[in-house]
């Protein structure tokens, strides 16, 4: 006796349709499972005879063997539970098999039969549309991830009685509100809530503007954190298949709760202690994406960026660069997407406090020596922003004015990309921050005494070949937001303005 | 202590180090590590002659076992070549390297090592010593000391450390001039390590000294002593900067006993950098504020220096947001105090930056050290305390 279903193994973020075949013969009870199965489907084996018992359904008392194809494809993830136990239920007849053909079974079963919540539902639907499919019959508890793609039944169960039921005809699924699961609902922080620090607003406008990476240098308790924070709220909204490359990553990771889209650009901000695994993606056997690719169309906020492992800094080189992860394990390798806007931070010095007027800073030279060492590096060159955020003092604090609000600067900054989009339509980039050097001049189109600062910032800021790309890359985002075509003077300027610590004059004289 | 502090010598016994065999004995007595340069001094006094003061060690009639155990192996003669392997020389008394004004010190050494060119008798020389951990307007000053005392044909002395002293040492450089660095560690070994670059360049240029033979590694305990030949081998001493009991302040002490100038470059009373410097004015220190009042205490003309950063040609913004700023200001109140937009504002202070008057630091903005100097207003009322004409 011959049984078939449709079921989906989750590799990395991607689905991918698995035909789940049960015979049921001659021989002792028990139940074999081929087609290159992970640990976790070799775990269903046990789980599935109780569940199918407690579900007052007939668990045969014969030799069960399951076949998972394609064989060379590796099968994990305990979503195939569902789909192995229902092949078993076509196969003894127990359910009609015309009722399995146009559908994809995901899920996890217990033991008493209930269909558990299980990560990567929204990617099965993908998997389950471009096959054509129907519909999916999804655990009830991630049924709004699968409702958002379109053009797909989704049948919410929460138990194989459901399941039975559904296939019998003698059961309806509930309806599965699809769109506004999710009010759009406006982050919970606001640009307006930051007192002070006028500069470094602009400058995450600016890194907004241009998807300008924005590294911030201060001393603790100058508000890096809390400008980091707002950097998602001035962002343009996520568009629809942003947003659903983005839920399907946090769905892979199991980290959407029962929310359908996410309408917010993530932030993602993993401590310091963080492993290079737990920063881009792996694991031993499940393969899980990492907070870089959790950050995937938001921001990835690295806080005291000295602090983290140099390994796991410069592995971040591969998505600033790609905009994706390729993770590779024996088993295969699996690309995770991640193209965030990274923001790092961290203090001037080793005390924290180099360059603050009142308080003396305590490092001694080679101190300061080692700590910039542990900054400079491949990463930093992917860094067009840097800002120095000051400590601000009493009287500073309550002389400044509170700002703009985080939605009147977003209408600035998707202006300013608009422009870009439209001028670099033909390049295949889609903002400033991607322009490779050489075209950044171009790009440019700088003016007369633009050009003449420029030459004067060469000489007496030391700047260098990339330093100069980056001011040229920043002024060019500067003038986005002032929609004006040519960069200016005061573009430069500003653009100027944005340097660390780490690269004002701490040396010596140069010749008067 | 044999000698008691009020009858003690000056100088060493006639004749030291002059008769055969006695040169050898002085470089053995100044390779002793034992010793401090004081009881060295006593205990030659007491047996005569250099020579006879080894004889006395080696008997055991003074110093410590460390120090017979290494007057039974030392070998003047492998010492000298190893000196000579490292381009150095040593220099007792009455060499030319030594410099007379050492012996005026109440504990002489009784020799140094010397690398890079000669000290030349005609040499006027003026130390500028500081903190090493200063600001950046401290750097600023003693750099700007040093090249302006460097374009007068002064030669500036320091102890080739971090911060005022390397500020100092480059200054004198840049402005093409000699300086003398008087280190705290071995003479092969000049510390800190760091500082490579810089101490290549002074022998090249100037002149490395130090008390300590070859071999013998940089400690905190050496340093006060290294102050007291960077007094000695100056004129006038200048502190720039210095935490409260700084080095500096040692150096500054040292010259107030053999009767130099003692300069000091004032900061605010609660810049815990300006204690030294405050201090010593209060003591009688003489208070500069700059390049022209150090030249003018010390007799040198200044119009022989061109120098100066312009303040012609800035823009009408440049020159508004520069007349308000005074301390470090954020770009939002600089903007605020000039009626300028933000924008505005930021591109002045950039502007002004460029041309070497203001400084971004920590996110504030202030006058950079040459941007005062190029004031106006500042520099017209400098001059007329003086009554000298404006130069620049």
């Amino acid at each position: 006796m011959y049984g078939r279903v449709v079921g989906v193994t989750v590799l990395g973020v991607g689905g991918h349709p698995v035909t789940v075949e049960a015979f049921v013969g001659r021989g002792l009870p028990s139940l074999t499972v081929t087609g290159l199965p992970g640990a976790a489907v070799q775990d269903a084996r046990d789980r599935i005879r109780p569940a199918v018992e407690h579900s007052e359904l007939e668990w045969p008392l014969r030799r069960v063997v399951i076949n998972l194809a394609p064989g060379n494809l590796r099968k994990e993830g305990a979503g195939l539970d569902l789909p192995i136990a229902v092949s078993v239920l076509v196969a003894t007849r127990q359910v009609p098999p015309s009722a399995t053909v146009d559908h994809v079974f995901f899920g996890e079963i217990s033991l008493r039969g209930e269909v558990l919540p299980t990560p990567g539902v929204i990617s099965v639907a993908i998997a389950a549309m471009r096959r054509g499919l129907a519909g999916v019959i999804v655990p009830a508890a991630n049924a709004v991830e699968a409702a958002q793609v379109d053009g797909l039944a989704v049948i919410a169960v929460t138990s194989i009685r459901d399941v039975v039921g559904f296939l019998r005809g003698t059961w309806t699924p509930p309806p599965v509100a699809g769109e506004s699961v999710s009010p759009p609902a406006r982050a919970s922080v606001d640009l307006s809530e930051v007192r002070g620090q006028d500069e470094a607003r602009r400058a995450i406008e600016v890194a907004a503007a241009g998807g300008h990476n924005l590294l911030m240098v201060g001393p603790p308790g100058a508000g890096k954190t809390m400008l980091a924070r707002r950097l998602p709220t001035i962002l343009p909204d996520l568009t629809r298949d942003e947003a659903l490359e983005a839920t399907q990553l946090h769905s892979v990771a199991g980290l959407l709760a029962g929310r359908g889209l996410l309408r917010e650009r993530p932030f993602r901000a993993p401590h310091h202690s963080v492993s290079t695994a737990g920063l881009l993606g792996g694991g031993s056997t499940v393969l899980r994406p990492g907070e870089a690719s959790l950050a995937h169309r938001g921001v990835l906020f690295l806080d005291e960026l000295t602090e983290f492992r140099r390994d796991a800094i410069e592995a971040l080189r591969q998505p600033l660069e790609d905009g994706a992860i390729v993770v590779t394990r024996a088993g295969g390798s699996v690309t995770f997407p991640a193209r965030f806007t990274l923001v790092a931070a961290a203090n001037p010095c080793p005390c924290g406090y180099a360059g603050d007027p009142r308080k003396h800073c305590r490092c001694r030279p080679d101190q300061h020596d080692r700590y910039r060492h542990k900054l400079s590096g491949p990463l930093l060159d992917r860094i067009d922003l840097r800002l120095t955020i000051p400590r601000l003092t009493k009287d500073e604090l309550l002389g400044a004015s509170s700002g703009e609000l985080s939605s009147v600067v977003r209408d600035r900054v998707v202006a300013a990309r608009e422009r870009q989009r439209h001028r670099y339509a033909a390049l295949g980039i889609s903002s400033n921050a991607d322009l490779p050097g050489p075209l950044a001049r171009r790009a440019a189109r700088l003016s007369d005494d633009a050009e003449e600062l420029l030459a004067r910032a060469v000489e007496h800021l030391a700047l260098t070949g990339r330093g100069f790309d980056r001011v040229i890359k920043v002024a060019r985002t500067i003038a986005d937001l002032h929609q004006a075509d040519r960069v200016a003077h005061a573009h430069v300027s500003e653009a100027l303005s944005y340097r660390t610590a780490f690269e004002e004059d701490e040396d010596l004289p140069r010749a008067v | 202590m044999p000698f008691e502090e009020a009858g003690r010598p000056f100088g060493f016994p006639e004749g030291f180090g002059h008769a055969p065999a006695e040169g050898d004995a002085v470089l053995l007595l100044r390779c002793l590590l034992g010793p401090t340069p004081r009881s060295l001094h006593a205990l030659i006094w007491a047996a005569g002659s250099a020579s006879a003061t080894v004889r006395r060690i080696r008997k055991g009639g003074a110093g410590s076992d460390n120090d017979r155990a290494f007057l039974g192996t030392a070998d003047p003669a492998a010492i000298r070549e190893r000196l000579a392997a490292i381009g150095a020389r040593f220099a007792q008394p009455g060499d030319p390297d030594y410099w007379p004004a050492f012996l005026r010190l109440e504990d002489p050494p009784v020799g140094v090592f010397v690398r890079g060119r000669p000290l030349d008798p005609g040499d006027e020389r003026v130390a500028v010593v500081g903190s090493r951990r200063p600001t950046p307007t401290g750097r600023e000053v003693a750099a700007d000391l040093a090249s302006g005392l460097a374009s007068c044909g002064i030669v500036t002395v320091s102890g080739g450390a971090f911060g005022i002293d390397t500020a100092a040492h480059r200054g004198a450089l840049v402005a093409g001039g000699a300086t003398v660095a008087v280190l705290g560690s071995g003479i092969d070994q000049p510390h800190p390590r760091g500082n490579r670059r810089l101490f290549a360049d002074i022998e090249s240029a100037g002149t490395l000294i130090s008390e300590y033979p070859p071999g013998v590694p940089a400690e905190p305990f050496r340093f006060p002593a290294r102050n007291r030949l960077i007094a000695a081998l100056s004129r006038a001493v200048i502190v720039v900067e210095g935490a409260t009991k700084s080095g500096a302040r040692i150096t500054a002490e040292h010259a107030m006993e053999l009767g130099l100038e003692v300069f000091a470059v004032p900061g605010a009373v609660t810049n815990p950098l300006a204690e030294t410097p405050l201090e010593l004015i209060r003591e009688g220190a003489t208070l500069i504020r700059g390049l022209d009042d150090l030249l003018h205490d010390l007799g040198v003309d200044p119009s022989r220096i061109g120098r100066g950063r312009s303040a012609a040609g800035l823009s009408a913004d440049e020159r508004r947001v520069y007349e308000r700023l005074a301390g470090p200001t954020l770009p939002t109140s600089v903007a605020r105090d000039a009626g300028l937009s933000l924008e505005a504002a930021v591109a002045a202070l950039i502007g002004l930056e460029l041309r070497g008057l203001v400084r971004g630091r920590g996110g504030r903005f202030e006058r950079t050290f040459a941007g005062r100097a190029a004031d106006p207003s500042a520099r017209r009322s400098s001059s007329e305390g003086s009554g000298r004409p404006p130069d620049g």
